[in-house]
């Protein structure tokens, strides 16, 4: 999962730093915001936590062994920003103090493993656990598939970031320069080997943990989940409350998936830019099952007119021109699903609070 | 001592309704007298004596960078900014021989820091580039790297399959890359103390909170560890026999990592009191302070020169 | 809201005064129910009790750490309170006075190297990096321990580590020193250390509160003791002779237990032979 320095190209690992950076300075603002001075102490620990976490091999019944992040379980008791200052402190030690992960390639390991795994576990947890109690077992499995979640998705990125290498990157005898495996052969190899044993791995720990919690330290457990009735019959008292719908949380969910998505195009053999290409339908139809031919045809008109945009990367440059249009039809998909969250918020919120006046600070987004 | 009874909450002349088991002396061991089989440790031992080794290879570390040497005697800020600029020139050279050239490089200047080589090689090839070169063996053949191939080794539909020269090249360059960045780290961390790393760190713009942060998470790192093999050895202590390993560990690390959130969540509280009392009010101030010497200008000029020749040669070699 | 220093007519004054204390855990469980004390400067007082009495809460307290639910605290004539704590000066003036030494080393002593531990608090309270360097050396060669400044502190023994975080404490020159269970986890050689290192502080003036369950030392290290009921609250103030020779109410307080030996008074025990 940790990759090291001369997998990548020193330009993807510009952008896994062009990403990392800013989320890692609003992480810390978030936090510091939040909590004050008391964040320090905690975090420090917690990173110290990950590491360790990191350091501790789970047995999977086949014989093999892999290592949990942690990073889904910060996000549970901490959430997701914190989560990323603890698991990218940690991936600091090992990348300075034990060559463990590149110095380089910091920047996208923080990607993969401190910002792709905790928030995409965590909206999992959030998404299955509800409005369950804080003890209930539902928790406990929300725990385990937000980790195996979180951490696949991070194997994703990992796939993508390395089968990208040899399409962008070959020198004259078509020899790739960088870790030399094609999209359609990295990404199956990382999601193998991390959706059989590490995914299970964090899952485990995390659920472990929570259950452990559950049990043994309720407070601890209360800190990231401020008016979860603790025990099934306050549950029912608070039934009537509904999730709200919170329109950052929802367009940066669609980014993250954009993300990851976008390289897929490239899947396509025969071509570095070949989602125009008939293989395409078929290789999308068989990553997502379902894809309506309208949208099929109104990606390609959305792809193009990105493209058009781009033009002059054609000659020297194509890795960056593609991700830099990838980041900007990411940013603009992401704006427009902001909007659209927080218009539907407020209408909901404003039905809500008319139809139950009984519950306050629903108009809140 | 009585003092511990003392404070319980029942009268003091009731005496503490012992067992009978806690009193017998003999051991729990099986009558024949024998101890029983030995089993090899499990995942979970191996685990805890890593977290040991860890501490050893760190305690090395450290006095390794104290010792005289050339690169000892380079500012942290220094190293840390060649290091990236060397990095970058690494991932950008496409020819083996530069690869090569920069290898031998690290390992000049690991002889004249006080690093024993056959350590050094060892330290830095044991760990990723030797894993990478399994990791990328198979794309060596035509079926991951499509080119020319030098070696046929079965034929699919006609056409040759085997080892293509395209691969091989590509496999070697990604080993050799490896192994030159992870040895541009190793000499930087073995040949600086970590306080003056974090220092450096902070003077190049890295965010005080987040030097602090690594700072007191690395000071932690130790400490936890210590419990996690104390909770370790309480639970072997406890656990005569054999227990099946996986699934007994498997229920340690879930109970242990639970517990050492809870010590960490009590623990981070004292020390932000332990730091309120002593005026922490959310911004701190660190004693170090350093000032360059000519001589890291010059370790400067000869890094530029050597990253100039290195991307010329690859230029030369590459047309 | 500065504190003034010159304050030598009022040797005798007050300097803690602590009126109707109430402390609960999470507003619910009372750590501390209606104490009340008062310290003058240059004395040495002992809070007594039994584990769970509230006396490391009192400690934190008076520490600026933790705040009354209750009553009001008052440190060198102003209130301490979160509030008054905020404003920049009065919570320089306070933490430079008043030095917490903590139970647990291992949450004290957060740097990455001794040197650094030791500097932590004079730079936070505004000292120049030169003045701090200067304490530095000045309180690690008092202790001497000069010998572990650049040593992190994973590699220091538990003896070690409680003198780097008296160092890092008396580097700020406080004087008010709060000690919570001082010679817990110490061997033998340390503990003789600390008290002799007690009993100079005090020779310099300074003020110093422990909170122990240590009664072998209490002849050596208190002026006074404050004993502390189970149920919170201070039920005996005496000199250390009178506290231990009352022997019902250290039972009382589930202190000791009924076959305890309490120690002597140190004159007796050089006439005795049993010792």
């Amino acid at each position: 999962m940790h990759i090291p320095d001369g997998y990548l190209s020193p330009q993807t690992c510009a952008v896994g730093f062009a990403v990392a950076v800013p989320v890692m300075a609003t992480a810390a603002a978030r936090v510091h915001k939040r909590v004050r001075t008391r964040h320090v102490p905690t975090l420090a620990v917690l990173a110290a936590v990950c590491f360790l976490i990191m350091m501790f091999n789970v047995p999977i019944p086949d014989g093999t062994t892999a290592h949990a992040v942690g990073g889904a379980l910060v996000a549970i008791l901490l959430g997701p920003w914190a989560a990323v200052i603890a698991v990218s402190v940690a991936l600091a030690f090992q990348a300075l103090l034990f060559g463990d992960g590149g110095v380089l390639a910091y920047g996208t390991n923080v990607l993969n493993m401190a910002i792709v795994l905790p928030f995409v576990a965590f909206g999992a947890y959030r998404l299955i656990s509800g409005n369950a109690s804080l003890t209930s077992g539902r928790r406990v499995v929300a725990g385990f598939i937000g980790g195996y979640i979180g951490l696949t998705a991070a194997a994703l990125c990992v796939g993508v970031e390395l089968g990208i290498q040899p399409m962008l990157f070959r020198d004259a005898s078509g020899a790739p320069l960088y870790s030399p495996y094609h999209l359609s052969q990295a990404i199956p190899a990382m999601l193998l080997a991390h959706l059989a044993v590490a995914g299970i791995a964090e899952g485990i720990v995390t659920a472990a943990v929570v259950a452990y919690l559950q049990r043994a330290n309720l407070p601890l457990l209360k800190v990231n989940h401020p008016g979860v009735p603790i025990d099934a019959a306050s549950a029912a008292a608070g039934r009537s409350r509904r999730l709200r719908l919170r329109p950052g949380v929802v367009a940066g969910a669609v980014m993250a998936l954009l993300v990851v998505l976008t390289p897929l195009g490239l899947l396509a053999p025969g071509g570095a830019f070949g989602e125009d290409a008939p293989e395409d339908l078929d290789l999308h139809a068989l990553g997502l099952s379902k894809i309506p031919e309208g949208l099929n045809q109104y990606n390609g008109i959305w792809h193009s007119a990105i493209f058009n945009g781009y033009d002059y990367t054609r000659d020297t440059h194509p890795a960056v021109g593609y991700v830099i249009s990838a980041i900007v039809g990411i940013l603009a998909v992401g704006a427009v699903v902001y909007a659209l969250a927080k218009v539907v918020a407020l209408a909901a919120g404003r039905r809500g609070s008319a139809n139950d006046p009984a519950a306050p600070g629903r108009v809140r987004t | 001592m009585t003092r511990a009874a003392a404070s319980a909450a029942t009268p003091a002349r009731d005496r503490l309704a012992v067992p009978a088991w806690l009193l017998q002396h003999d051991m729990a061991m099986c009558p024949c007298g024998c101890i029983g089989k030995r089993k090899k440790g499990s995942y979970l031992a191996k685990t805890i004596q890593g977290g040991s080794k860890l501490l050893q290879q760190v305690m090395f570390g450290e006095d390794v960078a104290k010792a005289r040497g050339l690169m000892q005697r380079v500012d942290p800020r220094v190293k840390l900014l060649s290091l990236l600029g060397l990095l970058v020139v690494a991932g950008l050279s496409h020819s083996m021989i530069m690869l090569g050239a920069m290898y031998a490089a690290t390992l000049a200047l690991a002889s004249a820091s006080a690093l024993p080589v056959g350590f050094f090689v060892k330290r830095v090839w044991l760990f990723v580039p030797a894993f990478t070169g399994i990791v990328v063996l198979p794309a060596i053949l035509s079926v991951v790297t499509p080119g020319d191939i030098v070696l046929t080794l079965w034929h699919w539909h006609g056409s040759p399959q085997g080892i293509t020269q395209q691969g091989l090249v590509a496999a070697g360059r990604v080993v050799a890359r490896v192994a030159v960045s992870i040895s541009l780290v190793v000499l930087l961390t073995l040949t600086t103390p970590w306080i003056r790393l974090l220092a450096a760190l902070r003077s190049l713009g890295v965010p005080r909170i987040f030097i602090l942060i690594i700072g007191m998470a690395y000071r932690y790192i130790f400490l936890l560890l210590t419990s996690v093999t104390d909770m370790y050895q309480a639970r072997q202590a406890r656990t005569p026999g054999i227990v099946r390993h996986d699934r007994a560990a498997r229920a340690f690390v879930g109970a242990s990592v639970g517990a050492l959130l809870g010590k960490a969540n009590q623990l981070s509280e004292e020390v932000h009191q332990a730091m309120t009392a002593r005026g922490f009010r959310g911004d701190v101030k660190t004693l170090e302070q350093q000032r360059l010497h000519i001589g890291d200008v010059y370790y400067v000029l000869a890094v530029v020169i050597f990253a100039a020749a290195i991307m010329i040669g690859d230029h030369i070699l590459g047309h | 809201m500065a504190i003034e220093r010159d304050s030598t007519e009022l040797a005798d004054e007050s300097i803690i005064v602590v009126t109707g204390l109430h402390y609960y855990y999470l507003d619910r469980y009372p750590a501390l129910n209606d104490v009340s004390v008062e310290i003058r400067r240059g004395e040495r007082v002992a809070l007594l009790g039994a584990n769970g009495c509230g006396k490391s809460t009192m400690l934190k307290v008076l520490g600026g750490l933790l705040f009354p639910s209750q009553g009001t605290y008052r440190a060198f004539g102003h209130e301490v309170t979160e509030d008054s704590l905020e404003d920049v000066q009065m919570s320089a003036g306070f933490r430079s006075r008043v030095g917490l030494v903590f139970q647990n080393s291992d949450a004290q002593v957060f740097s990455p190297t001794v040197r650094e531990e030791i500097a932590f608090g004079p730079l936070q309270l505004g000292l120049s990096r030169e003045d701090t360097a200067g304490r530095v050396e000045d309180v690690t060669s008092m202790l001497g321990i000069t010998d572990l400044l650049d040593r992190p502190p994973y590699q220091l023994s538990g003896g070690q580590k409680k003198k780097v975080a008296i160092a890092s404490v008396l580097a700020m020159g406080p004087e008010v020193l709060l000690f919570d269970e001082p010679t817990a986890a110490l061997d033998p050689r340390t503990q003789y250390w600390l008290m002799d290192l007690i009993e100079q502080l005090r020779d310099t003036g300074k003020t110093i509160v422990h909170a122990t369950h240590d009664l072998d030392i209490l002849y050596r290290i208190a002026d006074r003791c404050l004993v502390f009921s189970e149920d919170h609250r201070i039920v005996a103030e005496a000199t250390p002779e009178q506290t231990l020779a009352d022997r019902d109410l250290l039972l009382r307080v589930n202190l000791i237990h009924e076959h305890s030996t309490l120690p002597r008074p140190p004159r007796v025990r050089v006439v005795s032979s049993e010792c």
